[in-house]
């Protein structure tokens, strides 16, 4: 489910632009920060080309953003700075085939003097088939920045609104300096949300206003025939809605649905079927009932990139009662389905992509590996990652694989992708390198000191919009630790304080989580960092909103205090 | 063929003696007292077993005599053959007489502003012309607790019967001081607070209740000893609860909430009563061995989860008889508490029986209020609340022949009964201009 | 011409049969029990053959053919599933209250099976519902039939496809709360509530002309007709004009009923339910005399000022002056002692038991279009049955098991006590509801009322 959480006190807090100062890459640059070469060679690493495909010992070469080889005997230019890639693996750039990183939805237009509820304009009630995802996407937004760490190198972006958002638009997740536009006018974005407060209100009404908005896109068009090739006729009423669907009605671009469970996709399905556009339904957590629908209908299927929470099921405690055991049974079973629909639908032979909106790119690998746990093969998650993804966007031609003549997207990682020990070491989007911290995981508990955490803590956070903070505390309790946090509270009253869980140490890293309530729903902030001595750097990530830095001192009255 | 039916018949004919009277304009009939031998029915005593061709003689608004050697000695002799008397029912839960039209805020008077308001008193707002208390005594449920709802004590709930002018002319004698145990459930589907919140808000409503039960107690216990202590009308109504003068009627539903309440009046010496108790069944044997009294219902209501055996309300009062639970059954309806009867018969027929449920309308309330020995059955020195109906009134089709509150004989009409009488055959009917 | 309108209804009707086809059937012979067939009189020590989801045969000593499966009903009561005209179980919207009239919005489009509140039903012996829109709108949206076949996913399964199509239609105090008090616009009275309805239809007729205009010049040679604007709203109201859609219209006080019937009248509507229609027993002639009846309330009343005028004899009167008559849930609640409900018109108005167990059964088949079908045990209907432990008419009486077209979907002693069909993986502890609403009539009007308390006051 999409909110306006931008309405949300919290959130608000982040105002585009700050980040917008434009970096042109012009011949000099005294920021320093322009790479002096846009070749690059990744010598003797394992490539995986393509999903399914054996690693094989290569050396790829890229250039301006294109493979320009892949082999084991290639050539490297000079102008390309070698990077040493013995022990690393490397594999086709991730794409993201419904994404709303980077896209700000635009502000609601005014209401006119003789706004009528039941009858409100096009634009105010959610329906803007001519907006586009371009117009509402920043590539500098930490989201993408989030994205791209996952290993996502293009990403199909649909706008941010109502029952018809606008069109969708593909972006490669390349540098700051560029549009980073590949294609324009992709998809149209919809979904059942109703507008609030006026018509349409709900699914129902969103039903009924998308046949209607379809049928008199038609007949619309009809009348404009008529109009342009005879003379005596009354001139048709030409509106930007209708212009918009056009492309939709005639079929020469899909309708992505947004659809989150089994009712939904039945839903888009029966509006399919009864007026005919292209489909494909995007970010479904439940579909375990609708495997065979899917398969029959032929659309197009994102799933989103995110299984369950499973604390539910760890949390289940071991000496219960008959009654309690039976639900703890129907939870654990609910849990293994929900995890194993991808398998299953791989099995069925439906061709998925994924979809990352409203899901956290930095759970994307833990959630594919509670999938392939679950029974997904590995090279159907990379089909899904990957080829999949372009088709599904049109693509193909141009990436999805590593080989010669496609886009340069990259990832690269430190061990095999799906493993629980590799990471992401480089991304490469667009012919340009992302390089990422490799982090030594230290074991716990074989004797090496963690570091001390418990205390009271001042911390600030830095958002676009300035930075806010507040008291971290942690305790230790027992082998564990619990504690709280208070925060500018974002009902704007004021500070709040929620308890911390997830507390987890390792080696000197802490990382934890809480959630915040703004306007009545619950939002989870992640939080990770370094500790040395009484001081913590790290970064506090939002759902769906990015990462930012956060930065904590200890206080030593902590323990005289009390 | 419109066939003017039995019912209307028999009240037309209960009616004939006063319809040359009713001929005048404006004349209406009243509830009457004097001395009535209710002759040769099988009466339903509760206490004392079932009298077969019995009757019971009533004077002064007391029970008279009950036996099958009963002389009419100057009373007005009501022919019972045929029929059935039982007690006449107790809702030990409702908001009758406090809100006329419930929407209409105007006509609701059973909550008041304020967390802590146990100084309202019920009694005094209840509108002893209400147009739903005929309505509900001519079903036989002829004595009704009215109770206030609203916040942590949000006032002091009455037994009343129903007939009078004044509220002093309907008090049966109890009053108890409600309050809402704090919930760890959800209010309903718009209530979207996070489980912790909910957790948060139940611990602080929790801390609330000790600190205002121990200024109670402080209160209690200076004023004994003679203090003269400012005037604070909230603490002076809940320190009745801790010198118990009044019980503490407990609204508590989910089980968990049911346990803590347990544990919360484990130390307090006071007087108890549990209400609601909807999940009740989860948890009886812990209220059994707690000695804590239940008034529960409506029975007619969905299970408090998802999960729940479609049965849980139907059977929960059952479930909490058998395992030695003292149960008391309530409508917790305003217009329609004169559903008492099909509630307790859902009760009887998933898992109480007839004679529990029987109970938990009459004797059973009757007992846990402290009125045992006046009200809840047909004894000889009761009260004079019965009922004669054509066979047993828990059934739909059962007629409710005859009402008696305090001894005063209830006119069987009331505006559901005129409508009726005015509209089964309309004049003009459809054909007139 | 004529024969191809023939063809037309034959193929029309294979259709129909085809979709009911699709659903799926069972056979089971009930023996011994009384069978009250509703219609056709009470038989003691009688079995009741379904097969294929058909009432083969009600008959003494019948046989099993092979493979059929025999109940024993000894002692125990058999009736026709029990229908409620006027529920909102199993739909994900109710209101779409964002218009006075939104003709256009399908129920069907939101059915949910999932919904335990089906499975809660079916343990009241209910096998069909009509799961409709709320009461914010003067034109509401169009209604779904159900049949409650519990234990499918697919909405197309629960929906009865052979019934016809219904609407729903409110008069008085919610639409004008809604859009009058609430949004500002008409109707803010009964006065505004009469003339949406005849601008609507008015509009209607025009819609109706252009069309058929343009369909006329189109087909002459050369035309350059252009096509009116669509408008879905428009064509159900044409349709409702040309008697394919039942109006069911929520509605308490006389004045309003009567107004309902005149506009009817005058719009030459006549496939016209009132719903709830507490003040019915006041225009009952009229009600007998031009509508399909009405579907009441046992005993509902005094919840808000349109019923403070009520009164318990309200199904007996309307029955009594000849008007269909059935009684409804119009609650999550209520659906499951439908039997119970319709007892109480022997407290209130000396029904006879088949008199009473027809406004749970025929009756509200007739209004919902659907009595050639279900409604009664009769030889050739659909297999859906309720067997009772005691009369279903005592208040002691216990549903033991529901059967739709021939298929078991309820048993007292066999099923399981937790019958969600869906789970939240992530749940730690099971929410538990105390004040569930069950009366949905207002459900999602919320955004329209500062306080969710507000809302609280003004089901039904």
């Amino acid at each position: 489910m999409k909110k306006p959480l931008w309405k949300t006190g919290l959130l608000g807090l982040f105002a585009w632009g700050l980040f917008g100062s434009g970096t042109l890459f012009a011949q000099s640059d005294p920021t320093g920060q322009k790479p002096i070469t846009q070749t690059y060679a990744f010598t003797n690493a394992t490539v995986h080309a393509s999903p399914g495909s054996e690693g094989q010992k290569a050396t790829i070469v890229v250039k301006d953003g294109v493979i320009i080889s892949v082999g084991s005997g290639v050539t490297i230019p000079a102008a390309a700075k070698v990077i040493a890639g013995d022990s690393l693996y490397i594999y086709p750039g991730f794409i993201d085939a419904a994404s709303q990183a980077g896209i700000t939805k635009p502000e609601d237009p005014e209401r006119p003097s003789d706004f009528v509820s039941s009858n409100p304009p096009d634009e105010i009630a959610g329906i803007t088939p001519w907006r586009s995802a371009t117009d509402q996407f920043d590539i500098s937004s930490s989201q993408v920045d989030d994205l791209r760490k996952a290993g996502f190198t293009m990403a199909h972006v649909l706008p941010d609104g109502g029952m018809i958002a606008g069109k969708g638009a593909i972006m490669v997740l390349g540098t700051k300096g560029s549009t980073n536009l590949i294609k324009a006018n992709t998809a149209l974005a919809a979904s059942l949300n109703g507008s609030r407060g006026m018509y349409p209100g709900t699914t129902v009404g969103v039903m009924a206003k998308f046949r209607d908005v379809y049928k008199n896109t038609n007949l619309t068009q009809d009348r404009i025939a008529t109009f342009t090739s005879n003379s005596g006729v009354t001139r048709p009423e030409i509106n930007q809605t209708y212009s918009a669907m056009t492309e939709v009605v005639n079929g020469q671009i899909p309708v992505f649905f947004e659809v989150e469970n089994d009712l939904e996709v039945r839903r888009a399905i029966s509006l399919q079927k009864e007026l005919g556009f292209k489909l494909v339904v995007y970010g479904l957590e439940q579909y375990d009932e609708v495997i065979d629908l899917l398969k029959s209908s032929g659309v197009g299927v994102i799933l989103k990139l995110e299984t369950p929470d499973d604390k539910a099921i760890k949390s289940q405690k071991d000496d219960v009662d008959e009654a309690v055991q039976a639900q703890y049974d129907r939870v654990k079973e609910s849990y293994d389905r929900t995890i194993a629909q991808a398998g299953k639908l791989a099995e069925a032979g439906v061709a998925f992509a994924f979809s990352t909106i409203d899901a956290k790119p930095s759970d994307a690998m833990k959630s594919l590996r509670a999938m392939i746990e679950a029974g997904l093969t590995e090279s159907a998650a990379m089909a899904a990652l990957t080829t999949n993804a372009a088709s599904m966007i049109g693509m193909n031609r141009i990436a999805g694989t590593v080989e010669q003549g496609k886009i340069a997207n990259l990832v690269i990682t430190t061990g095999p992708i799906f493993s629980e020990d590799s990471q992401i070491k480089h991304v490469v989007a667009d012919g340009s390198i992302f390089d990422y911290e490799i982090k030594t995981k230290k074991k716990n508990g074989n004797g090496e000191a963690t570091v001390e955490v418990a205390g009271t803590w001042d911390y600030t956070s830095e958002t676009p919009a300035g930075s806010s903070g507040g008291k971290l505390t942690i305790e230790k309790d027992g082998d564990d630790y619990s504690g709280t946090i208070t925060y500018d509270d974002p009902s704007g009253n004021g500070t709040a304080t929620s308890p911390i869980s997830d507390v987890s140490i390792s080696g000197s890293q802490l990382s934890f989580s809480f959630e915040v309530s703004a306007g009545g729903m619950a939002i989870s902030v992640s939080v990770s960092g370094e500790i040395s001595g009484n001081s913590m750097d790290g970064s506090m990530n939002i759902a769906q909103f990015g990462s930012f830095p956060i930065s904590a001192t200890r206080n030593p009255n902590f323990i005289s205090n009390n | 063929m419109k066939r003017i039916n039995k019912t209307f018949l028999t009240f037309l004919i209960a009616l004939l003696p006063m319809m040359a009277m009713a001929q005048i304009d404006g004349e209406f009939i009243k509830p009457r007292t004097g001395k009535f031998l209710l002759q040769n029915a099988t009466v339903h005593t509760i206490t004392k077993g079932v009298l077969s061709g019995a009757s019971v003689l009533i004077e002064n608004g007391k029970i008279l005599q009950v036996g099958s050697n009963v002389s009419a000695d100057g009373a007005e002799v009501i022919d019972c053959s045929g029929m059935v008397i039982y007690p006449g029912m107790i809702d030990s839960g409702t908001t009758l007489g406090l809100a006329e039209v419930s929407s209409v805020a105007e006509t609701v008077d059973y909550q008041e502003i304020g967390n802590v308001t146990p100084n309202m008193q019920a009694l005094t707002a209840v509108n002893p012309n209400s147009e739903a208390i005929p309505v509900t005594r001519v079903s036989g449920v002829t004595t009704v607790i009215a109770k206030p709802s609203g916040g942590l004590f949000p006032g002091t709930a009455a037994l009343i019967n129903l007939v009078g002018y004044t509220p002093d002319q309907m008090y049966a004698g109890f009053k108890a001081v409600a309050m809402n145990f704090p919930s760890s459930a959800r209010r309903g589907r718009f209530d979207r607070r996070s489980d912790a919140d909910i957790k948060k808000d139940n611990e602080k409503a929790l801390k609330d209740a000790n600190e205002l039960m121990e200024k109670a107690k402080q209160y209690h216990e200076l004023s004994s000893k003679g203090a003269e202590l400012e005037y604070y009308p909230e603490i002076a109504q809940l320190a009745k609860v801790i010198s118990k003068e009044l019980p503490l009627m407990i609204e508590v539903n989910a089980a968990s909430d049911i346990q803590n309440a347990i544990k919360w009046v484990k130390d307090m010496d006071i007087r108890v009563i549990f209400s609601g108790v909807k999940e009740g069944w989860r948890v009886a044997d812990e209220i059994a061995e707690a000695g804590i009294p239940v008034i529960t219902g409506p029975v007619q209501d969905l299970p408090s989860r998802q999960s729940d055996r479609y049965d849980a309300a139907y059977t929960n009062a059952g479930k909490l008889a058998k395992a030695g639970v003292k149960v008391a059954l309530r409508t917790n309806e305003t217009e329609n508490v004169r559903n008492l009867p099909f509630h307790a018969a859902f009760a009887a027929a998933y898992g109480m029986g007839k004679e529990e449920a029987w109970k938990a309308v009459t004797i059973n309330p009757a007992e846990i209020f402290g009125l045992g020995d006046q009200l809840g059955s047909i004894e000889a020195g009761k009260v004079a609340n019965l009922i004669v109906a054509t066979e047993d009134p828990f059934e739909t089709r059962s007629q409710i022949m005859h009402v008696f509150i305090n001894g005063y004989r209830i006119p069987l009409s009331n505006r559901h009964i005129r409508l009726y009488q005015e509209f089964l055959e309309r004049s003009p009917d459809l054909n007139a201009n | 011409m004529k024969k191809i309108n023939i063809l037309l209804a034959l193929c029309l009707s294979l259709c129909l049969s085809f979709s009911w086809a699709q659903t799926p059937k069972g056979s089971v012979l009930i023996k011994n029990g009384t069978v009250l067939t509703v219609t056709n009189g009470t038989y003691e020590n009688t079995d009741v053959l379904i097969q294929d989801g058909v009432i083969k045969k009600i008959g003494k000593d019948l046989n099993a053919p092979s493979g059929v499966t025999t109940v024993d009903a000894t002692g125990k009561y058999v009736m026709p599933g029990i229908i409620d005209a006027h529920s909102h179980v199993a739909l994900d919207v109710v209101n779409e209250a964002t218009a006075p009239i939104v003709a256009e919005v399908r129920m069907k489009d939101v059915v949910n099976p999932y919904e335990i509140g089906i499975y809660r039903a079916l343990a009241g012996g209910v096998t069909i519902s009509h799961a409709m829109h709320g009461s914010a709108n003067v034109v509401g949206g169009q209604n779904a039939t159900l049949k409650h076949r519990w234990g499918s996913s697919n909405p197309e399964d629960i929906i009865m496809q052979d019934a016809p199509r219904t609407i729903k239609f409110a008069l008085g105090e919610n639409p004008t709360r809604v859009h009058g008090r609430g949004n500002g616009i008409q109707p803010r009275s009964r006065m505004g509530v009469e003339a949406i309805l005849r601008n609507g239809f008015n509009e209607a007729l025009q819609y109706k002309k252009a069309w058929e205009d343009f369909n006329k010049a189109k087909s002459q040679k050369g035309s350059t007709a252009v096509a009116p604007e669509y408008n879905e709203r428009l064509q159900t109201l044409v349709d409702i004009l040309d008697g394919k859609i039942i109006i069911h219209c929520h509605s308490y006080r006389a004045d309003e009923i009567y107004m309902l019937i005149n506009v009817a009248r005058d719009f030459g509507i006549d496939k016209l339910v009132f719903q709830h229609t507490n003040e019915g027993f006041k225009v009952a002639p009229e009600i007998a005399e031009y509508t399909m009846g009405a579907s009441v309330f046992a005993d509902w009343w005094a919840y808000k000022f349109e019923v403070y005028y009520s009164t318990a004899f309200n199904a007996a009167i309307l029955h009594r002056n000849g008007a269909i008559t059935s009684i409804n849930s119009d609650s999550a609640e209520l659906i499951r002692h439908l039997y119970h409900e319709a007892a109480k018109t022997q407290r209130y108005g000396n029904l006879s038991d088949d008199e009473a167990l027809s406004m749970i059964t025929i009756n509200p088949a007739r209004q919902l279009g659907i009595d050639d079908k279900v409604g009664s045990l009769e030889e050739g209907k659909h297999g859906d049955v309720a067997i009772f432990e005691g009369h279903p008419l005592s208040s002691y009486a216990i549903p033991q098991m529901t059967f739709v077209d021939g298929i078991k979907y309820f048993d007292i002693n066999e099923d399981q006590d937790d019958q969600r069909q869906q789970v939240s993986p992530t749940e730690t502890v099971e929410p538990i509801l105390l004040t569930e609403h069950n009366h949905r009539c207002m459900q999602d009007t919320e955004h329209l009322f500062e306080t969710a308390s507000a809302l609280f006051q003004m089901n039904q």
